[in-house]
């Protein structure tokens, strides 16, 4: 075993990379509580965005902040297109096939950037990445901070914004039963619309702080869906706070496991082997029934 | 005995003859760039022909085949490199171990249904290429992993001996391919298929008729992974050289795209999705667009598909034709009614005499 000092600077990325993953997890779970639709576009929407920003600051010379929020307003506004042409149509469907148009939505935009920015290698280094100061022998940059806070920040938010505005109970409406909310009269459109915005600036943000802390390319931001999704899986795509925790334990094994070179090679598996092993421990009393499964 | 209707006789006969013109017209005609494409084509419509089988028969969604096909390639590279069994035994036994390995990880899987099958499949499958990533394909080396670095005159995977040049072994793969096609038939044909017909509907529906599902979910998942590991065997001694980039995390998402695309609905969707998989990208590259292209076409496949034609192009195709023909025929006979009118004479319609 390495010294616990081999292990510090690690924390540090797995604490950044969890906030993320738990941001995205957040951000699917909610979507998918609401509409039914998993998003498995989470990742491209957002790697797209980035990629738009970078374009927008190095190609076109836009002020960084500008460029930031056009990368969240470019994911709010492709989920939400998404959403109202693809959702109506797909309502009453499997949710399994509204998850697999989503991987349409998912082909067509990975497609788009590989074809787009395929050029060359790009960076893409937020402001907040230089300001950085040290605690022991530990660098720490605020864009890590801002990534941890924000997956924090957000999964509280959200979770009080469900529980005590009116938006919030509407949609927790949706997510137990879209038949009868509707017959109470609720909007269910302009909620479910409400929340595919939401959910898709969180895409953007998602992908500015990941194209960041991993860096910028197309396949690779697209397929991190997965490992913000096993933190998702962890608590069965329902509950908020498990997200949270779960992301930030992802991120943290994944980094910790690091300096331990006999298994280090195998870190990447962390999110996969920790959502499979929940799965299947939550599944074990699965049963046939006729009755209606919640899920 | 009642004798077999036309259609019971020519639609064999028509498979029969066009795998004929597959196996001895097409390799003498063609180069051997595309030789090796359609040996890709061949090898890819089993993989497909497995997932096929599973939405489509049984209505089980697994996104991780392609982790399954790198079982395959491994367990038939280390077989052809330690032992000197002969080849179509390789496949054999390397779809057999792969069939035991998929159950495995099926078993507990399978109590879970739809959305939550399919994720979970993506993370095994997402383990299974980190865990490949390292331990990497063999290629002749020492050890169990059969690996070594050294990137020199390390020997191919073995082919058959009497398949050993690219024109035969492009038939050896069509027909290992047209075996396993047959083998998925006599299953949807027979007391399997029923049972699947009936799981997909309904489980429990299919459990008060007394269909034993776990026993035919598992069947299919075997059936699947055997198939998909004798594609992996097939791909290893096409491609002689095994290397993990081969089989991304990617390529089991455009699987299932172009597995919808081409129709879960009849066995076709697996030749359709095998060669939109690997046919369309090298007619492409042929033709000078960017490849990026097709991944866009099958974004947009996939939501058409989804959509508006659940039957994909296997199904579609046939109907579109047929509507076009009717569509044709009956501008014809318009057009031919118009010419009887204007010629009043000799084959218009005689007035009744009053």
């Amino acid at each position: 075993m390495p010294d616990w000092q081999n292990f510090e600077p690690f924390i540090v990325s797995g604490l950044a990379l969890g906030g993320v993953y738990s941001l995205s997890g957040v951000g699917m779970v909610v979507l998918y509580r609401t509409t039914g639709v998993l998003n498995l576009a989470f990742g491209a929407v957002g790697a797209m965005g980035a990629f738009i920003a970078w374009s927008l600051i190095n190609t076109f010379g836009w002020p960084a902040v500008l460029a930031y929020l056009a990368c969240v307003g470019f994911g709010a506004a492709v989920s939400l297109i998404y959403g109202m042409l693809a959702g109506p149509p797909l309502a009453g469907r499997d949710p399994l096939v509204k998850a697999a148009a989503t991987i349409g939505l998912a082909l067509i935009l990975l497609g788009s950037m590989s074809w787009i920015w395929s050029d060359k290698a790009r960076s893409m280094v937020l402001p907040t990445t230089n300001w950085r100061y040290s605690v022991g022998q530990v660098l720490i940059n605020w864009t890590q901070i801002i990534a941890l806070a924000l997956g924090v920040l957000i999964t509280l938010t959200t979770a009080v914004f469900l529980r005590l505005t009116g938006l919030g109970t509407a949609m927790r409406a949706l997510a137990n039963d879209r038949e009868i909310t509707a017959a109470l009269g609720v909007p269910v459109r302009r909620v479910e619309a409400t929340t595919w915005v939401v959910s898709g600036a969180l895409s953007g943000v998602a992908g500015l702080l990941m194209s960041n802390l991993v860096g910028l390319d197309a396949a690779t931001l697209t397929f991190l869906v997965i490992s913000s999704l096993a933190a998702a899986l962890i608590a069965r795509l329902r509950s908020l706070v498990v997200t949270l925790a779960a992301g930030i334990v992802i991120g943290l094994v994944n980094a910790l496991v690091t300096p331990i070179f006999s298994i280090s090679p195998y870190r990447d598996m962390t999110p996969f082997v920790l959502a499979a092993v929940a799965l299947l421990f939550l599944a074990r009393h699965q049963q046939v029934s006729f009755a209606r499964r919640i899920t | 005995m009642r004798r077999p209707t036309t259609s019971e006789v020519r639609r064999p006969a028509t498979v029969l003859a066009l795998l004929l013109v597959v196996v001895l017209v097409l390799p003498p005609l063609l180069s051997a760039y595309w030789i090796d494409v359609l040996t890709a084509v061949a090898i890819y419509s089993v993989v497909a022909l497995s997932l096929n089988l599973l939405i489509g028969r049984v209505g089980l969604v697994s996104l991780g085949q392609i982790a399954v096909l790198a079982l395959g390639a491994w367990v038939a590279a280390k077989l052809a490199f330690v032992s000197s069994i002969p080849f179509p035994l390789v496949l054999l036994i390397a779809g057999l171990i792969t069939l035991v390995l998929g159950t495995l990880v099926g078993l507990p899987a399978l109590r879970l249904s739809g959305l939550y099958l399919a994720l979970i499949t993506l993370m095994l499958a997402g383990a299974i290429t980190v865990v490949l990533s390292t331990t990497n394909f063999p290629n002749g080396g020492p050890g169990f992993l059969s690996h070594t670095e050294s990137s020199f005159g390390n020997p191919a995977v073995r082919r058959p001996d009497i398949a050993s040049s690219d024109p035969a072994y492009f038939r050896f793969t069509v027909i290992v391919a047209a075996l396993m096609f047959a083998l998925a038939l006599w299953h949807v044909r027979s007391r399997p298929g029923r049972a699947w017909a009936a799981i997909r509907q309904s489980e429990p529906a299919a459990l008060a008729a007394g269909v034993n599902i776990t026993l035919y979910k598992l069947w299919a998942w075997a059936l699947a992974s055997f198939m998909t590991g004798v594609a992996g065997g097939l791909l290893a001694g096409s491609v002689g050289k095994l290397y993990t980039y081969q089989f991304p995390t990617r390529d089991s998402i455009i699987l299932l795209a172009v597995v919808l695309m081409g129709g879960i609905y009849s066995l076709w969707g697996a030749v359709v999705a095998g060669a939109l998989m690997k046919l369309l990208p090298a007619l492409l590259d042929d033709w000078g667009l960017p490849a990026d292209l097709l991944i866009i076409l099958f974004g947009v496949g996939v939501l058409q598909v989804l959509l508006t034609a659940p039957g994909g192009l296997a199904a579609q195709v046939p109907k579109d034709f047929a509507r076009m023909g009717g569509g044709l025929s009956a501008v014809v006979r318009r057009r031919l009614a118009a010419r009887a009118e204007r010629a009043p004479t000799g084959t218009a319609p005689q007035e009744p005499a009053p």
